[in-house]
């Protein structure tokens, strides 16, 4: 499916389409019918494109693209002129777009049917998020990738502080604080990168490095890594920014929250796989991104547990499992990496479900309050089978995908003689299922306050209808790839084996 | 009662003694696993310097089960620094940069 095309029709479309719909719909405001339309016909355009799109490479300002060889397309004359700022559109890109492109219009049909006002801009921030999020995982520039974490790190402090209340505007506030720090370390990052080296093209950043001697600058190098691990480490809500990020997830609508995390998971692995291709040679660099990996992990697991709220809960497994996925990248090898990027895609898919069950406890008006809920099961059997079900996924039980990734990146860890990480990836996955039942069980399971004899003749909860499909249809792709992990995995292959074998290539 | 039994006991008066009301709630079984969680992280953490060399390894882990039992429950330390008060953040971050750039730069 690699095309020779050094143009690629379908990048500026997956950039330009949700940028010109923010515009429209921001514009329309309140006028609810036309932006519904709307903005539900750009999620699915988008999610064709990202679907039918053949794989390549889009310039601006006639970079060359670069073959699976690592040599260029164009001949060496061109090399003067080309201004480095480059899209590249492969299997993982297509992966992560597609799932993220799936997500945004459940996002925008949900949006557009349970808010009463403020439609317009609250879509046109949703589309931007996704646009964020698009870039982020395709550029192979260091500018692109800056200004795609500053957008989105203003996205999530937009989206979270339109949910209203005066908590998520905190949050919000708290967040864009620190994007001001991660923004700057990713920009002096940058700075060094092409101050050393002479590009901001990755490829030809990591060219230079390897045909060329520092001498004795050398260490701006670890610098340039310090920093962009720290915008790691910020747009993907690790240890220590977790709070910060957690605060944001738990602010937002449910919803909203399924795009968030979808958001952090394609950051991560886009600034994670840049981290090991640029860095990964130097001593001590995927040691330090283990570490903090596996402190996000246990630290996300352990606060999650003791949460009293069903969002607050989530909020900090989403934390957790973020860990999950960069402890798998962090590896290094070909397996871990593999591992790592199956579950960002497992993790975006589970999470959403028990974000949507959670949307519906507060769409039903009962609250995500472990303390003042029960019986829920009772009056919306549909919703508990959901929970439950979302619950065993992202605990890693068969037959669902959580348990497929989990499993590499433990098989990962232990081919590494690491056999203390891959105790620490099941003491989570365990963790995970404690902190969720508890929730589950307290809302769902456990008998309501109500009498029996007036809960059963009360009124049930029912599902709406579209929410139902969205429901069922995560569901379905959580079964298909735990039962068939290879759907997902002949994605991601290849580009585990170019950031191990050849990382100069995109 | 047996030498396990009383430390389970001193573990469950320690967490029970937050709690005002009934011992087992649904609080308690979140900080209990909690607790937990973090003392076998700490002894796994600290058994992981067997790769740069096993007595230091050994010598970690009996350190780090020394200073878990003598400073339990540390969960609620936990439970306090992730709390998302600004400057307690950025004092976290500020640390953790350092032990970055340090640690790249000692690898050098």
């Amino acid at each position: 499916m690699n095309e020779p095309i050094t143009n690629l029709w379908s990048v500026p479309l997956l950039v330009m389409i949700p940028i010109l719909t923010a515009i429209v719909v921001n514009l329309l405001y309140n006028k609810a019918r036309a932006i519904r339309v709307i903005s539900i016909g750009a999620a699915i355009a988008v999610l064709a494109i990202s679907v039918v799109s053949p794989y390549g490479f889009h310039w601006f300002a006639g970079h060359p693209a670069v073959n699976a060889d690592g040599t260029y397309t164009f001949t060496a004359s061109v090399f003067s002129w080309k201004l480095s700022l480059e899209y590249y559109y492969g299997p993982l890109q297509q992966i992560l777009i597609a799932v993220t492109s799936l997500l945004l219009l459940f996002v925008v049909v949900i949006a557009t049917k349970s808010l009463s006002k403020n439609y317009g801009p609250y879509v046109a921030i949703v589309f931007l998020t996704y646009v964020s999020a698009a870039a982020v995982i395709m550029t192979n520039d260091f500018y692109n990738l800056w200004i795609a974490v500053e957008l989105g790190s203003l996205l999530v402090a937009g989206l979270v502080a339109s949910s209203g209340t005066g908590y998520a505007q905190k949050a919000a506030l708290k967040y864009t604080f620190f994007s001001a720090l991660a923004g700057s370390g990713l920009a002096i990052s940058l700075g060094l990168i092409l101050g050393i080296t002479g590009y901001a093209n990755i490829t030809d950043a990591i060219h230079f490095l390897m045909t060329n001697d520092l001498g004795g600058m050398h260490a701006v190098l670890y610098v340039a890594f310090a920093f962009l691990a720290l915008a790691w480490v910020y747009a993907g809500g690790l240890i220590p920014v977790h709070p910060l990020k957690s605060d944001v997830y738990r602010s937002a609508f449910p919803h909203a929250t399924v795009l968030l995390q979808a958001q952090s998971k394609l950051m991560l692995v886009a600034i994670g796989i840049v981290l090991l291709r640029m860095f990964g040679a130097l001593p001590f660099a995927r040691e330090v991104m283990l570490s903090i990996s596996v402190l996000t992990m246990i630290i996300g697991i352990v606060m999650a547990l003791i949460q009293t709220d069903f969002r607050w809960t989530l909020a900090y497994i989403i934390v957790s499992h973020s860990g999950l996925v960069t402890v798998g990248l962090s590896l290094g090898t070909y397996k871990g990496i593999v591992g790592g990027l199956f579950q960002a895609v497992n993790d975006i898919i589970y999470m959403s479900i028990l974000l949507l069950c959670c949307e519906m406890l507060l769409y039903f008006g009962k609250g995500t309050s472990i303390k003042f809920n029960g019986g829920i099961a009772k009056k919306s059997p549909w919703l508990a089978a959901f929970v439950i079900l979302g619950t065993f996924a992202a605990s890693g039980i068969p037959p669902f995908n959580g348990f497929q990734s989990e499993l590499i990146i433990i098989q990962a860890a232990l081919e590494q003689s690491l056999p203390e990480v891959a105790a620490v990836v099941l003491m989570v996955s365990i963790s995970t299922f404690i902190a969720l039942f508890r929730a589950v069980y307290s809302i769902f399971l456990k008998p309501g306050e109500d009498h029996p004899v007036r809960q059963s003749e009360a009124k049930r909860f029912e599902i709406p209808t579209t929410v139902f499909v969205f429901l069922s249809v995560l569901l379905a792709i959580s079964f298909v790839l735990g039962v068939y992990p290879q759907l997902a995995l002949g994605f991601l292959t290849e580009s585990a084996l170019k950031v191990v074998f050849v990382p100069w290539v995109p | 009662m047996g030498s396990i039994d009383s430390l389970y006991d001193r573990v469950k008066r320690y967490l029970t003694s937050f709690f005002a009301g009934e011992g087992s709630t649904d609080a308690i079984t979140g900080y209990s696993s909690g607790e937990l969680q973090m003392t076998v992280f700490f002894m796994v953490l600290a058994a992981m310097f067997r790769v740069f060399m096993i007595p230091l390894g050994i010598v970690l882990l009996l350190v780090a089960t020394i200073l878990i039992a003598y400073f339990a429950p540390i969960i609620r330390t936990v439970d306090r620094e992730n709390s998302s008060d600004l400057n307690r953040v950025l004092f976290w971050v500020i640390i953790y940069f350092s032990i970055i750039l340090a640690v790249t730069l000692w690898g050098r």
